[in-house]
């Protein structure tokens, strides 16, 4: 099936590739010749050769020869080969041209963007990490930020899974209680790099780390910064490139569940046990006919378009880029989905003196999914012996006949498929993101710049619900339709003036400038019940319901930001390296007294290798860096210092019981709410060893993050409502060590590097603000965040495997004899009394496991054999537990179905770890089995990954230009295929219930496995 | 040289013409800021109306009277949800932040907090001063009947008197302080409420009757029936005489079609907002203002019967016939069972199914209580009961009047009003049938009144503890109390997370 798929798929591609383009015929000066490596003379093959100024091209073979016939004996070739020096020759009437391509040592003169600027890599003195789009491009990625995962050290991505969702992306771990998301900037507006951005319009990511690096972003970087630029046009006739890439898409093996007769079996079994009459569902009525496998029902076989289209080309004056691109993600679960279809048009204009540009991006992205439910739940939850629709359930409430539980068959699981019918959600994001901006140089050293940035999306969602029930005992509820739309828009406006002077061996450069940003959402709402249907079919506007009305709108965002920014660079003798930041910003989401803020950084590099002492033919490259700054992020809301009279209560009074409006503060407030501020310190160093075959960059960080606010979990006797008030009380330190290191080799038929990094982060609490007499700690449902102790630590009962006897209840006894868990029976879980008071309760939680991973990995290889490309990339978390709360669900034994192995206690199986089986009501011992609060849920997660795979081939020239293509390419990856894991459920890589609980997989989108195929030219 | 100049030129108009040098004072455009608020009159009645609106969050219009209910010996719940049917039915609840117990208390803290802002702002506010003297009082009456709910279910509790900052962290208060504040506040409530209120815009608030009322139940509980007396004349033979009667029809007292009648001395008001998308009050003006609780008592098939009637009590309405020889009506009223309807289930309507085309010859042996359900005007449950609860009718308060003469020594005095509501049914009047009975007979007779009169309806749980009747002998009617400890399960256990934030405060006894 899958492969009858796939060929289909490439023979329709390879098919209309060749019919739409036709073939051209040369004719003109045939050039011949061997492209060589400079250092080892071995032959290079898959060299690029272009007649400049034409799209006319050629690619050298396996021994390195090529053949290229262009225009005139005139014509100038430009060769060109990654990570070597590019080469222009003119052709001079010869018809034999020799050619040796210089390796480039390192990327070391490579420019990075670090805001409001870019530098040579080899001056950079903050922590940077490039990320190399060779391996973003390959993965298949609904965001920017999910195809970072496992590229750069220090920055840890979790996957989300579903269509559209955004991944979770943290660098140097969590500092905040309440963000831990980095700050973007896309080609110099602030913008959230969310799904609705086309990952492959990326030219190149710049990550800023370290106090130094993201100073410039003052009150925002305190998450870090992630820095987009987007592709821009070269100069040269235009050029068109296309790519298109297809995958199917698969989950991971979830829980078996047991079928119909197993169920069946199991129930009665567990009936049986606790005394009881099993129901007759499973005895009596029992329908060998309706075994229902909810997993397969609410799955099926997802796939992955992704089409790329640019045109881009320029002269000496201009350039421009056009691209268009359309991305659809059929998910796994039914009624799930998610498209983008993307324009972008960025485009470069000098005259004289003066430069004009922009970059701007027109995205519509639209999601939709059922409106609520979870089926990596339900569908274990749910028992095989309800079909998913019968007439026998036809109600009036009911009128379609979803199978839903009975007083017969108990469960409260919601039916995945009715659920998909009757009640949906569709989100829509109509987007505009760019920016343009005026250059004018001053002088040659010094160069003007105004830059005006936009976000603005159009949101529109709709709720629907129609008539049906999806879960048992379902209050009744009219049918209705919710519709919201909103009005997002973030202004951002900035003059700056950048300089760059050299005195002899003085170098002088640097930025200052000027920045506000206005942002501002408003919201309007309508629905209406009562939808109306006919022949089947709903009329789904809000006009066409005919039952009660409602209006609501707001605003919930409008805050502006204002802020003067700074850096200087020096460089002496390209020896010594100093560079000092800083940023004085206003933010209006505070009250007066906090409302501004100073940020400062130094940061100082030494290039040792090139001192007089420095002698080394290993090393050719080294130098060392140290920074140390403050950074800030808010992370209130735009009015959260102030308390508000909240007008939604409703008080019935009267004969005619109308409502009266009601008014009271419902949010207890600060109005010392200020910024939190982050010191950080960073120490490395850079070095390229063996004539820039190996390169290492290593860092130690150590972040203190202080006045974090800390969302008191207030007590429920405040009454406080509506969220919980912030303080600036608590202090998060993250420490850790980076380390990247790349080896490349080059030259020979066989061209391949490696790359691979290593994080670790040591999260601990330093402070937690005062909360009282003795208490250190934040606490959440099985969490705790105490001092000394990472966030989230798992906080919860210890258990001691499973009573054999009698007699081991007996001697489970307190101080006084009595006996620790009376109301336990042999097969019950043995819970240790920690505070050995003589019984079990929530003073015997404990520590036992942390949800942050002690190490971090991730390792690429990239080679190239011939026109055979292979990227790999593999990934690694190590050292942390996961709360597996769907399998605390499914092992509860009540109101669920079965995993097909579990393998209860009885008094002739004693040797499991699953306790016995029975009903729960009115018997405490199988309640206490049960308790979501225990260790006998947390798994150790830690995995291995192959998380990408993908082998391309480029073809021929011969090939290609019959078709009138050049640099044609097809490919096939597999992404997520393996992975090695401990971990029961079907992902480690959990997303968790926010910062507090980051390890709770209460049901998890795993990662998808897609196998894809594609194909790329130019044309 | 000039080309420079040029360019500086174009730089500096750009600069200065595309900047705006923005104030940075955003007002709030949503909702007006505590310091601009509590300056009128609507604004102190708007503030009373918020303590009200409390009524319809979840934790008072579903659980609170599920609790009261179900733990005695009245009911209990066989939800298939087994730790909400060991909370509500075995008194086992190993989770102290159980959510349902917990919304429970934390929506008497809610209303408390409410009441607070208004007894701290409206003093200070211009207005006429009746109205205000009325608001307080509303106010106060409120605060002390959150602080009676939480007295009767948790017994030892933090006294929030004082509009709540982040960071307070009161201590326990004992049961006898907690009572005394609910004195403090109820005499306060009857000094500033009316008897009755002038327009009919404002039926449903709070009246001097009902404080008075409250007042002498707080006075009962602590058997302070000598303190009780006075407010419980004054409801009987006093004004409050003019103001309430017993309605003709018992089943009146249920119904959507006659809420705030003249039995009325208290009820929640409910309505139906159709479009509601929550039970938060505070989330959005579009929320419930209905109650769900019918659909969690409603029997299955309709609703989640998540609390059901025992059945031991049947036979004390059986235990007498009216004068014309027919049932005791409140029977029926009470109870949805095989048998609502004399002639069985063949003719027993379960909204518009007889029992037997419903249920056929299962749950047979099972009853429902009726008294919040919705079955008398639609064949449905849902989230949205607009039938207001009645937490004191005045057929309690005769009730209550009467234990309160027998307790002080005038037995013989309390006989008429017994008698009151014993006729209202069609029953002999107690001074026929039973004439001359002793002080202890008197009040075992008046535990049947008032389990007749009342079941169901929230009461029995403190009755029972007033009298000194909740232990585990009680488990032949209820199986339940096995579980029930004497001096641990007469309290809840105070949430965790309120005990885990605050080291002054104490954990219940033997929890």
């Amino acid at each position: 099936m899958k492969t009858q798929i796939l060929k289909t798929v490439v023979l329709t591609f390879l098919f209309s590739c060749s019919i739409m383009l036709p073939s051209i015929a040369q004719t003109g000066h045939v050039v011949t010749g061997r492209v060589v490596d400079q250092t080892d003379q071995e032959p290079i093959p898959g060299v690029t050769i272009l007649e400049k100024g034409t799209r006319n091209g050629a690619v050298t073979d396996m021994d390195g020869n090529y053949s290229i016939t262009v225009s005139s004996g005139e014509a100038v070739l430009v060769f060109n080969f990654l990570q070597m020096t590019t080469q222009e020759v003119s052709v001079g009437g010869r018809n034999s041209i020799n050619v040796e391509l210089e390796e480039n040592v390192g990327d070391l003169d490579e420019f990075v963007v670090i805001g409001y600027q870019s530098v040579r890599k080899r001056d950079l003195t903050g922590a940077t990490a490039v990320v190399g789009t060779e391996n973003t491009r390959s993965v298949t990625a609904n965001s920017i930020g999910e195809s970072l995962q496992g590229l750069a050290p220090g920055v840890t991505v979790r996957n989300p899974g579903g269509p559209g969702q955004d991944a979770q992306v943290e660098i140097r771990g969590v500092a905040s209680f309440i963000n831990a998301s980095p700050l973007y900037v896309i080609d110099g507006m602030i913008a959230d790099a969310n799904v609705t951005i086309n990952p492959n319009d990326v030219e190149s990511i710049q990550i800023l780390k370290d106090a130094s690096a993201a100073a410039i972003y003052g009150s925002r970087a305190a998450n870090g910064v992630i820095i987009v630029t987007t592709k821009q046009g070269q100069e040269g006739p235009a050029r068109v490139t296309a790519s298109a890439k297809f995958g199917i898409q698969q989950l991971p093996r979830g829980y078996e569940m047991m079928d119909n007769m197993q169920f069946a079996e199991t129930q009665r079994r567990q009936f049986e046990n606790s005394g009881l009459t099993p129901p007759a569902s499973v005895t009596g009525n029992f329908d060998p006919n309706i075994n229902t496998n909810w997993y397969d029902e609410s799955t099926r076989l997802g796939n992955v378009q992704d089409y790329n289209v640019s045109i881009s080309g320029g002269s000496s004056t201009s350039s421009y880029l056009i691209s268009g691109s359309y991305f659809k993600n059929r998910g796994e679960l039914i009624g799930n989905d998610f498209e983008r279809a993307a324009l972008r048009i960025n485009s470069r204009t000098t005259k004289g003196r003066v430069t004009f540009g922009e970059n701007i991006v027109l995205t519509n992205s639209v999601r939709n999914a059922p409106g609520m439910g979870n089926p990596f739940f339900d569908a274990y939850v749910n028992l095989p012996i309800i079909p998913v629709q019968s007439d026998r359930y036809i109600t009036g409430s009911n009128p379609d006949g979803w199978g839903i539980g009975t007083p017969d068959a108990v469960t409260y699981a919601n039916n995945p498929i009715a659920l998909n019918a009757i009640n949906s959600y569709r989100q829509e994001f109509a987007k505009i993101v760019g920016n343009a901006f005026i250059d004018v140089e001053i002088a040659n050293w010094l160069t003007y710049r105004f830059n005006a940035g936009l976000e603005t999306s159009f949101d529109h969602n709709q709720r629907l619900r129609r008539a049906g029930e999806w879960h048992f005992n379902q209050p009744a509820a009219p049918t209705n339709v919710i519709e919201d739309r909103s009005r997002y828009s973030s202004v951002l406006l900035e003059h700056t003036l950048n300089f760059q002077k050299e005195f002899g061996r003085h170098n002088l450069n640097g930025v200052v400038g000027y920045s506000e940003q206005h942002t501002k959402r408003n919201v309007l709402l309508g629905s209406r019940t009562d939808l109306q249907s006919f022949g089947g079919r709903y009329m789904e506007t809000i006009g066409s319901a005919t039952g009660e009305p409602f209006a609501d709108g707001y605003i919930p965002q409008d805050f502006s930001i204002v802020g003067y920014l700074g850096r200087v660079n020096y460089t002496f003798d390209d020896r010594y390296l100093l560079t000092f930041t800083g940023r004085y910003d206003s933010d209006s989401r505070f009250g007066e007294a906090q409302r501004s803020r100073f940020f400062p950084s130094i940061a100082a590099g030494w290039r040792i290798s090139d001192e007089a002492f420095f002698n080394s033919n290993f090393i050719s490259d080294l130098k060392l860096r140290g920074s140390y700054g403050e950074l800030g992020i808010v992370t209130v809301g735009s009015w959260d210092h102030i308390g508000f009279l909240n007008m939604n209560p409703r008080a019935i009074f009267g004969p005619d019981q109308s409502p009266y409006v009601g008014a009271t503060q419902a949010r207890l407030a600060n109005p010392d709410l200020g910024w939190e501020r982050r010191i950080s310190q960073n120490y490395g160093f850079d070095a390229t060893l063996l004539e820039g075959k190996i390169s290492i960059s290593a860092e130690y960080y150590n972040s203190l993050s202080q006045d974090v606010l800390v969302n008191l979990p207030v007590a429920f006797y405040l009454g406080n409502l509506g969220g919980e008030p912030a303080v600036n009380a608590a202090s998060i330190r993250n420490r850790g060590l980076e380390i990247e290191a790349t080896y490349r080799k080059l030259g020979g038929a066989f061209n391949w590097d490696l790359s691979a990094n290593l994080t670790t982060i040591n999260n601990r609490v330093e402070d937690v603000g005062n909360l009282g007499e003795g208490i250190n700690y934040i606490q959440t449902g099985i969490t705790r965040t105490q001092i000394g102790r990472s966030i989230g630590e798992w906080y919860v009962l210890k258990t001691d495997g499973i009573f054999q006897s009698q007699e081991e209840i007996n001697n489970h006894q307190g101080p006084d004899g009595q006996l620790i868990q009376p109301h336990a029976q042999p097969g019950d879980i043995r819970y240790l009394d920690v505070n050995g008071d003589g019984e079990i309760n929530q003073e015997d939680r404990t520590f036992v496991g942390s949800p942050w991973p002690t190490l971090q990995a991730g390792s690429q290889f990239n080679a190239s054999y011939g026109r055979f490309t292979l990227n790999l990339q593999l990934m690694g978390v190590f050292g942390y537990s996961v709360m597996n709360g769907v399998r605390r669900e499914i092992d509860s034994y009540q109101n669920t179905n079965f995993r097909r192995d579990i393998n209860p206690w009885t008094p002739n199986n004693t040797n499991t770890s699953d306790p016995r089986l029975g009903v729960s009501v009115g018997d405490p011992g199988l309640i206490d089995n049960a308790r979501l609060e225990s260790d006998r849920w947390l798994e150790d997660a830690s995995y291995v990954r192959l998380r990408n795979v993908e082998l391309g081939y480029r073809l021929a020239p011969q090939v290609s230009e019959r078709w009138g293509i050049q640099n044609a390419r097809v490919f096939v990856s597999g992404q997520n295929l393996l992975t090695f894991t401990s971990y029961s459920g079907p992902d480690p890589d959990v997303v968790g219930n926010g910062i507090l609980e980051r390890g709770f997989d209460m049901g998890n989108w795993p990662a998808n496995k897609i196998f894809s195929i594609g194909f790329q030219c130019e044309f | 040289m000039k080309n420079i100049t040029k360019y500086i030129a174009i730089s500096l108009t750009t600069a200065c013409v595309l900047s705006c040098n923005p104030d940075l004072d955003r007002p709030n455009p949503n909702q007006p800021t505590v310091e601009v608020f509590w300056n009128n009159a609507t604004d102190a009645e708007q503030g009373v109306n918020s303590i009200y609106s409390t009524f319809a969050r979840g934790g008072f219009s579903r659980w609170m009277p599920m609790m009261f209910v179900l733990r005695s010996d009245e009911g209990y719940s066989g939800s298939p949800w087994s730790d909400l049917a060991n909370a509500m039915g075995e008194f086992i609840q190993p989770d102290y932040n159980f959510e349902p117990v917990v919304d429970v208390w934390r929506d008497n803290y809610i209303g408390i907090f409410r009441a607070n802002q208004v007894l701290d702002n409206v003093p200070e506010i211009d207005m006429d001063e009746e109205l205000k003297a009325r608001l307080l009082g509303e106010a106060q009456f409120l605060r002390g009947y959150f602080y009676y709910n939480l007295a009767l279910l948790w017994g030892n509790v933090p006294l929030m008197l004082e509009t709540s900052s982040p960071t307070d962290l009161p201590p326990t208060s004992q049961l006898p302080q907690v009572w005394e504040q609910i004195e403090t506040d109820l005499l306060a409530a009857v000094a500033g409420l009316p008897v009755q209120h002038a327009s009919s815009d404002d039926l449903g608030r709070a009246t001097q009757g009902a404080a008075r009322a409250l007042l002498a139940k707080a006075y009962m509980q602590q058997r302070k029936y000598d303190q009780a007396e006075p407010h419980l004349q004054w409801l009987v033979n006093g004004e409050g005489a003019g103001v309430y009667d017993l309605t003709p029809g018992y089943r009146d007292n249920f119904l959507i079609h006659t809420e705030n009648n003249i039995e009325s001395v208290f009820e929640w008001q409910f309505a139906v907002n159709p479009t509601e998308v929550t039970d938060n009050d505070v989330d959005t003006p579009n929320h419930n203002y209905g109650t769900s609780i019918s659909q969690f008592l409603a029997p299955p098939g309709i609703g989640w019967a998540d609390g059901e009637s025992r059945t031991w009590h049947i036979d004390e309405f059986l235990s007498e016939q009216t004068e014309d020889g027919e049932r005791d009506p409140r029977l029926a009223v009470s109870l949805l069972y095989p048998f609502t309807d004399e002639r069985g289930p063949d003719f027993t309507m379960i909204y518009g199914q007889t029992f037997t085309q419903r249920y056929g010859n299962s749950n047979q042996n099972r009853a429902w209580f009726r008294k919040f359900l919705n079955d008398h005007w639609k064949d449905e449950e849902g989230y949205r009961s607009p039938n207001n609860y009645r937490f004191i009718r005045y057929a309690d308060v005769l009730l209550m009047y009467a234990e309160t003469l027998n307790e002080l020594g005038r037995t013989a005095e309390a006989y008429a009003h017994v008698d009151r509501v014993r006729q209202r049914v069609g029953l002999a009047p107690l001074s026929d049938v039973r004439p001359g009975l002793g002080q202890p007979q008197f009040l075992e007779q008046l535990k049947h009144e008032r389990l007749v009169e009342l079941l169901g309806e929230g009461h029995r749980w403190a009755d029972l503890l007033r009298w000194g009747d909740l232990n585990d002998q009680l488990e032949s009617r209820d199986p339940g109390f096995r579980n029930f400890e004497v001096g641990r399960h007469e309290l809840l256990p105070i949430p965790q997370r309120d005990l885990d934030i605050n080291p002054n405060l104490q954990q219940n006894p033997r929890w």
